[in-house]
């Protein structure tokens, strides 16, 4: 094996080493995801400890232990203020955050739409599949999504579409992707990582067990590229996209929007270690009181 | 002659006469002058116009025992006028509310611009009233409304006899001003010496010399400054090493999340306002993660919303320490007054069962003090400490010798794995040790990846429902707090002799008080000891019982209906205890407490409530 290919295969095994027993569905789409996410850090040569994957709760969530890196798990909804403050804590880390539509859309929004407004410097790869799975199949807010019949009401509104609400809020890549078409995802995600801002990457992984109309024929039948022409850096011809795919029923996968521009100035880690805290004299903060 | 002895009251309209304003440069300027100033019964109201407000001032030449109680020395109503659009507008609640706390001989300095005001109530008993039109000799003459309350200053400042010569306000005023330029300074000055002046005449046409009260400058042989709680905490947070720090706009915590936002920068940390009370804590937990010591802020209604991410702290084992400025609840109560009410959900709240520390300053200077310890035990124990103050604690302003500041030093030792010290084993983020401490690796250094998980966990990090290795984790967790318990945990304070007489316990701000009823006891021949917690939970059983078991009355004395911390005390101790409890969201005052006391040793009361329409009301056992 030539070495470059060695070095590539020792960060695929760092990152892939199988610790737990998977306990997904057999041909959930998450099984895609993970493979999209090790080949995405492994193009990307990062090893477990420059990983911080942030993860939320459901199904997706367990992802987290299917890979080697470094992971925080926390409470459903907070994975994306979790990984803004770490990654305003140590940019130097990778933060990836990983969690389903219920967690991102529904008891999480919250978070959703601030971090578009923030913009940190983290990838979120939601794992949307239209059902609470983990509880058992449950409406989330993507349920409703190639219903066309839907009818809403206060029970049952209409989907998110987390595309949507990406492009309002602020975020400054949005990316579409689907499970059937792992090798497109980990290019997403290796570009959401490269991109210095809030990147989301909604990607489409169909819940077999509960999710009886999205599933992957649904999606292969209702997934269209991002037409070459698209020109992602202008914000006008992201929305153009976005309702021109609505309006014909289909869900555009690729880069529908990039923000064309670096986020300023590396920002630094913030000091932790002795020899760093050290010179903190707050005499000037007690002189300030007189 | 009353010298450097009394307690001042400025009050009110909210924001219109700049009642903290003028507070505050009183505060400082005595506190430069070398006396001791004390605050912490600061009355504001929940909206941002229009209410009254008052801010008593307690000025000694020595330390100050305490914030004493509703008597005033020297009153100050700042408002001039009864609104004729808004009659119902509290524009005289100044003299209407704290005149008949007025003591014999008391003295009232008020803007008569608006028609005088009848006091001849205040004065039948010795009042000496002063009215001065301040505020239309700012509009008429010095052509700004604003300096009326410099005129109000200088007309106090004359009736005190205090800065005859303007050096203490010239200095102030121009290291406040200086930069706009001299005229300000100068307009200013000259507005302090017309109410100057004005108080002379009357002082004159009275032939009186003095109104009986004088301050005067003390040579200091340390400086001081005038702090409030929150500024006190907010540095010893800073100097322990607190590089992060996260907040939501809430009353009387605010106040951290300003003061970090402006200082916390210079010292290379972050501050984050979070879009809501639960993306604060979230987020400090995230910084946490990375191992920067972190910290956020908030009062009872945010406690409340971050509940689920204590269990969070705990069970990931992220250190995190939170600050409660407890304000009267429940629900949003009363986002203005201070109670203690927040006890019960800090030491239980959260579904299941969770590590953490409880620590509560007991006065201005303990916020700073005690802040590093929270900071380094959350860092040795890796699980939420809480640090309980409460409004009148973190409003509140005092003065403090510059050198306790200079008390703690560097930052604290850090409790983080390196690379070498995880070498040889394969790193396990929850390995069982026999502290329940397991080595911490920060992520992004090399030497092991670590899973940290909020879910049942084995060694590595991994999910697991084991029943064996649930025990050992659990077991584990709490195993830390037996280790804080012999290693860091400690006693309450003592004042005086145990056994001789009822001990009086408190915890919190409500100290000053205690020790203060204390004295006064003593002086009627009771001879009662005080025994001051500021180390709550895991509660040290081992070294307050011994304290407490005297088979002498134990009266715990405390902000809250149900007498949580005395619940605490019983539970842990084995003693029985009588409470004393107010919570009408005003200061606990020693002759209330002194009164209390008598109330329990005498007439077997077991509960005594105060501050209601009866001041005090007394419950009897029913077993007596």
């Amino acid at each position: 094996m030539p070495e470059t290919a060695q070095t590539t295969r020792a960060i695929w095994d760092q990152n892939a080493a199988p610790r737990h027993r998977i306990q997904w569905c057999p041909g959930c789409g998450d099984y895609a995801v993970l493979n999209a996410v090790k080949a995405a850090v492994t193009s990307l040569e990062l090893t477990p400890s420059e990983l911080l994957l942030v993860a939320g709760i459901g199904c997706s969530g367990q992802i987290r232990n299917y890979l080697n890196g470094n992971s925080f798990y926390g409470t459903h909804g907070g994975a994306l203020a979790y990984a803004l403050g770490a990654k305003m804590a140590n940019p130097e880390l990778t933060v990836l955050v990983m969690a389903g539509d219920g967690d991102t859309l529904a008891i999480g929004i919250e978070n959703f739409v601030h971090a578009c407004r923030r913009d940190p410097d983290i990838t979120l790869v939601l794992m949307n599949n239209g059902v609470y799975g983990l509880t058992k199949g449950q409406d989330s807010p993507s349920a409703g999504l190639g219903q066309p019949d839907w009818k809403p009401s206060e029970e049952h509104p209409p989907f998110i579409d987390p595309v949507e609400v990406a492009l309002t809020c602020g975020a400054t890549f949005i990316g579409q992707g689907f499970s059937g078409d792992p090798k497109h995802a980990a290019q997403l995600i290796v570009e959401g990582v490269r991109h210095r801002g809030f990147a989301v990457i909604n990607d489409f992984s169909p819940c077999v067990t509960y999710n009886k109309v999205n599933t992957y024929d649904w999606f292969r039948a209702h997934v269209e590229p991002v037409p070459a022409s698209h020109d992602p850096s202008s914000k006008a011809a992201a929305w153009e996209l976005v309702r021109d795919f609505r309006d014909r029923g289909k869900l555009p996968t690729g880069i529908v929007y990039r923000a064309a521009r670096e986020k300023g100035g590396a920002a630094k880690r913030l000091p932790m270690w002795p020899d760093e805290l050290a010179r903190a004299d707050v005499d000037p903060l007690v002189k300030r009181l007189r | 002659m009353t010298v450097n002895q009394m307690k001042l009251l400025i009050g009110g309209v909210q924001l219109r006469d700049g009642v903290s304003t003028v507070a505050d440069l009183v505060g400082r300027i005595l506190t430069r002058a070398g006396l001791h100033v004390l605050s912490v019964e600061r009355s504001f109201a929940s909206t941002i116009y229009g209410a009254h407000q008052f801010d008593p001032l307690v000025v000694s030449a020595a330390p100050l025992l305490s914030w004493g109680d509703r008597a005033v020395d020297v009153l100050v109503g700042l408002e001039y006028d009864s609104n004729p659009d808004a009659p119902q507008q509290p524009n005289r609640d100044t003299i209407r509310q704290h005149g008949g706390d007025l003591v014999e001989g008391g003295v009232l300095l008020y803007d008569s611009s608006g028609g005088p005001v009848n006091t001849e109530a205040l004065q039948a008993r010795g009042g000496q009233v002063f009215a001065i039109p301040a505020r239309d000799i700012a509009l008429r003459e010095l052509k700004k409304e604003v300096v009326k309350n410099l005129i109000m200053t200088g007309a106090l400042f004359r009736l005190l006899e205090f800065d005859q010569d303007e050096r203490w306000l010239r200095q102030l005023l121009e290291e406040r001003f200086g930069r706009k330029g001299a005229a300000i300074v100068d307009l200013n000055l000259e507005a302090a010496r017309r109410g100057r002046t004005l108080v002379e005449r009357i002082l004159e046409d009275r032939r009186r010399p003095s109104v009986g009260y004088r301050i005067e400058a003390v040579r200091s042989a340390s400086p001081a400054v005038y702090v409030s709680g929150n500024e006190a905490l907010s540095i010893g947070a800073v100097e322990a090493g607190v590089r992060f720090y996260a907040g939501y706009p809430i009353t009387p915590a605010s106040g951290i999340l300003e003061y970090m936002e402006r200082h916390l920068p210079g010292y290379g940390g972050r501050v984050l306002q979070g879009a809501n009370e639960r993306e604060s804590i979230r987020a400090a937990l995230g910084a946490s993660v990375t191992g920067v010591l972190s910290m956020v802020g908030t009062s009872g209604p945010g406690l409340s919303l971050k509940v689920e991410e204590i269990g969070v702290s705990g069970t990931t084992e992220t250190p995190l320490v939170i600050v409660d400025a407890m304000r009267a609840g429940p629900s949003t109560g009363m986002p203005t007054k201070t109670e203690q009410g927040d006890l019960t959900l800090v030491t239980g709240g959260g579904h299941g069962e969770i590590p953490r520390i409880v620590l509560a300053p007991s006065t201005i200077d303990e916020c700073y003090t005690l802040m590093r310890d929270a900071v380094r035990l959350s860092d040795k124990y890796q699980c939420p400490v809480f640090f309980l103050t409460d409004l009148n604690l973190s409003e509140g302003r005092m003065t403090v010798a510059e050198s306790v500041f200079r008390s703690g030093g560097a930052s604290i030792a850090r409790h983080v794995a390196t690379e070498e010290d995880v070498r040889g084993a394969r790193y396990l983020r929850y390995r069982l040790t026999d502290s329940g401490i397991s080595p911490r690796l920060i992520p992004g250094q090399r030497g092991g990846v670590s899973k940290i998980s909020s879910t049942e966990h084995d060694e590595f990090g991994f999910v697991t429902t084991d029943p064996a290795m649930r025990v050992a984790q659990m077991d584990k967790r709490m195993r830390k707090l037996h280790t804080y318990l012999r290693e860091d945990a400690k006693a309450p304070q003592v004042y005086g002799h145990l056994g001789r007489g009822p001990t009086l316990v408190g915890w919190g701000g409500t100290k000053l008080a205690l020790l203060d009823a204390r004295e006064r006891l003593r002086r009627e021949g009771t001879e009662a000891a005080v025994v001051h917690f500021t180390h709550l939970w895991p509660f040290p059983t081992h070294l307050a019982k011994p304290l407490l078991d005297t088979g002498r009355p134990v009266v715990v004395c405390e902000h809250n209906y149900s007498g949580q911390f005395a619940d605490l005390v019983q539970a842990h101790c084995l003693v029985p205890t009588r409470r004393v409890l107010k919570y009408n969201g005003r200061t606990l005052y020693p002759s209330e407490v002194v009164r209390a006391v008598q109330e329990v040793t005498h007439n077997g009361a077991v509960a005594v409530r105060l501050g209601g329409k009866d001041p005090v009301m007394v419950e009897v056992s029913i077993d007596a």
